[in-house]
C-alpha cells in the first residue's frame, strides 16, 4: 500500500500545470476524500485518453472522470460487501446501479457476500461523444475477488478483469451508467 | 467444454504441506467435477453437469443474480434463462461439506433489440458541413452492449429533398455518424435501423445568416421609414420571425440604433432624422446597403 505522501506525489508528476489529455495518459490517484477521512479508500484509477475520438478531453474533465469512477468502484466493492445497498453514493446510475442493487438483494437473499480487494484500474478512454454527452471506457482492474456463505469462503481469485464502462456527464460529475464485465470472447 | 476442480482443503494443506498434499490423488481431494459451456447467449437456459455422487451445494454468481441450492451429484444442473440475462462472466461454485470447487462461463449479449440514439443538436443552420451528429448504442432486450460487431445505417430524410444513407460499423457496441445540413429548412427525421430495430429523431433545419441584406427607405418630413426586401439566407430560406435587425442611423444628433425582429419575413423601423444622415443596416454578422438622406453624403 502507498504512503499518501507517496501517492500525492504520483499525482503532482502526472498532472503538471496544464495538459491536454487528448496527448497524454492521465493518471489520477484520487485521494482527496481519503485526506479527510482517512478510513475511506479509493481505488487508484489511471485514465489514458491518448488518440480519443471523436473528440478529445482536457485535463479537468479527465480528473473527474477518474475520481467519479473511483467513486464508484469504492461504493461498489463496499456495497457488495456489506450487502447494503443504501450506502450506494451517486455516481452509478442507470443499468450499472440496477443491476448492483438487484445482485446485492440477491447476494442477502442466498446468504453471500463479495469481498473484494481493488488493486487499482487502467481505463482507456475509447469513445467521448462530440456534443460531450457520453464517454466509453475499458477499464483494466486488477482484482481480488473472494466469494463467502456466512463465513464459508467459498472461492477467490485474484486477476485482471476488464470491463465496458459507459459514464455520461452531470451538473458537477460524471455518472457511471454501464458497467459490464467483459473479455475476449464477449467480442 | 470447460472442466475445472480444485482441492481445497485448510487442514490439508496445514498438517500436510503443499507438495505431500499435491500429490494426493485427484480422487480424494475432489469428487465431483463441474462441466459448463464455455459461453452461452443471454436469455438462454441451459444444463450444467456435475459428476460424482451425493449432495452438494451449488452456487451461481453473475453480475446480477445470486442462486444458491442444493443438488444432487451426477445429474444436470438447469440453469434458468432469468438467471443467465446480464452479460459477462458468471461464477458456479459447488460445495460438498468442506471443498469447494469452481469455474465460470461467459454470458455474451444476444441479438440486437434496442438501439440508444442521440442526435445532436436539435437545431442546425442549411447547409452547414458535418454539423448533424448521430451516436447510437446498441443493447439487446435485457440491455447489454451487444459488442459483436454490426452495422448500423442512418437514414435523413429531409422535409424537402431526396433523402440519404449512412452505413457505420459499431465499434464497441457504437456507432458514430456525421453529416452535413442540407439546403432546405424544415424538419429532418434521422432513423437509426439495425435489422428490425428502429429508433427515428427528428430536428429542425433552420435558415442560415442572411444573404445580401437589403433596405429601402421612405422619408416623409423629418421622418424615414425603413423596410427591408424579404430576409432570406443563400439558399433562399426566410430568416424566422423573430430573428433581429439593426437598423443604425448617424445624423446630427449622433449616432442611434434600433433592434427590430423580422416579422413576416421583413423588418421595419422608423427614424427621425435631423439634416443629413446615412443609415445602415445588419442582421447577425451580416451588414446590408446602406443608404444617404438629403442627398448630402
Amino acid at each position: 500500500m502507498k504512503t499518501m505522501a507517496n501517492q500525492t506525489l504520483t499525482l503532482k508528476k502526472n498532472f503538471p500545470p496544464f495538459v491536454k489529455a487528448a496527448s497524454f495518459a492521465i493518471a489520477a490517484c484520487v485521494l482527496a476524500i481519503a485526506q479527510s477521512t482517512p478510513q475511506i479508500q479509493l481505488p487508484e484509477v489511471h485514465l489514458d485518453a491518448y488518440g480519443l475520438s471523436p473528440r478529445p478531453i482536457e485535463q479537468l474533465t479527465g480528473t473527474a472522470i477518474a475520481h467519479g469512477y473511483a467513486l464508484a468502484w469504492r461504493d461498489q466493492v463496499r456495497a457488495l460487501e456489506s450487502n447494503e445497498a443504501g450506502g450506494l453514493g451517486e455516481e452509478l446510475v442507470g443499468f450499472a446501479k440496477d443491476r448492483l442493487v438487484q445482485r446485492i438483494g440477491e447476494q442477502k437473499r442466498a446468504g453471500v457476500y463479495a469481498r473484494i480487494v481493488d488493486h487499482g484500474h487502467h481505463l482507456k478512454a475509447v469513445f467521448y461523444a462530440t456534443d460531450g454527452t457520453a464517454m466509453q471506457l475499458l477499464d483494466q482492474a486488477q482484482l481480488e475477488i473472494q466469494i463467502y456463505d456466512g463465513s464459508k469462503l467459498l472461492d477467490t481469485e485474484n486477476a485482471a478483469h476488464e470491463y465496458m464502462v459507459l459514464m455520461t456527464p452531470g451538473a458537477d460529475r460524471w455518472y457511471v451508467r454501464d458497467l459490464e464485465e467483459v473479455s475476449a470472447k464477449s467480442f | 467444454m470447460k472442466t475445472t476442480t480444485r482441492c481445497d482443503f485448510a487442514w490439508c494443506k496445514r498438517v500436510i504441506g503443499l507438495v505431500l498434499f499435491c500429490m494426493l490423488p485427484a480422487s480424494v481431494c475432489a469428487a465431483a467435477e463441474l462441466h459448463v459451456p464455455a459461453i452461452v447467449e443471454a436469455g438462454q437456459s441451459f444444463a450444467i453437469s456435475a459428476s460424482g455422487s451425493g449432495q452438494a451445494t451449488f452456487y451461481l454468481v453473475g453480475p446480477d443474480v445470486v442462486v444458491k441450492r442444493n443438488v444432487n451429484l451426477g445429474s444436470d444442473l438447469r440453469i434458468q434463462s432469468s438467471d443467465v440475462r446480464i452479460a459477462g462472466p458468471h461464477r458456479v461454485i459447488l460445495c460438498e461439506s468442506s471443498s469447494c470447487e469452481s469455474t465460470t462461463f461467459e454470458v455474451k449479449a444476444a441479438q440486437p433489440a434496442h438501439l440508444s440514439f442521440f442526435l445532436h443538436p436539435s437545431r442546425v443552420p442549411v447547409s452547414f458541413p458535418d454539423s448533424i451528429e448521430g451516436t447510437a448504442f446498441v443493447f439487446d432486450q435485457y440491455f447489454n452492449l451487444v459488442l459483436t460487431p454490426a452495422v448500423v445505417d442512418f437514414r435523413i430524410t429531409p422535409a424537402s429533398g431526396a433523402g440519404f444513407s449512412r452505413q457505420v460499423p459499431t465499434r464497441n457496441g457504437v456507432a458514430w455518424m456525421r453529416v452535413g445540413s442540407t439546403p432546405r429548412e424544415g424538419k429532418v427525421q434521422v432513423t437509426a435501423v439495425l435489422g428490425n430495430v428502429e429508433e427515428a429523431r427528428v430536428i429542425q433545419q433552420v435558415a442560415a445568416e442572411a444573404c445580401e441584406l437589403r433596405m429601402k427607405a421612405v422619408t416623409s418630413g423629418k421622418m424615414v421609414t425603413l423596410e427591408t426586401d424579404p430576409v432570406r439566407d443563400c439558399s433562399g430560406n426566410a430568416l424566422p420571425d423573430g430573428t433581429v435587425v439593426s437598423f443604425t442611423k448617424i445624423d446630427k444628433a449622433g449616432k442611434s440604433t434600433i433592434d427590430i425582429p423580422i416579422k413576416k419575413d421583413v423588418a421595419r423601423a422608423q427614424f427621425s432624422i435631423d439634416g443629413p444622415a446615412r443609415i445602415s443596416v445588419a442582421c447577425g454578422v451580416i451588414s446590408g446597403n446602406e443608404v444617404a438622406l438629403n442627398g448630402k453624403l
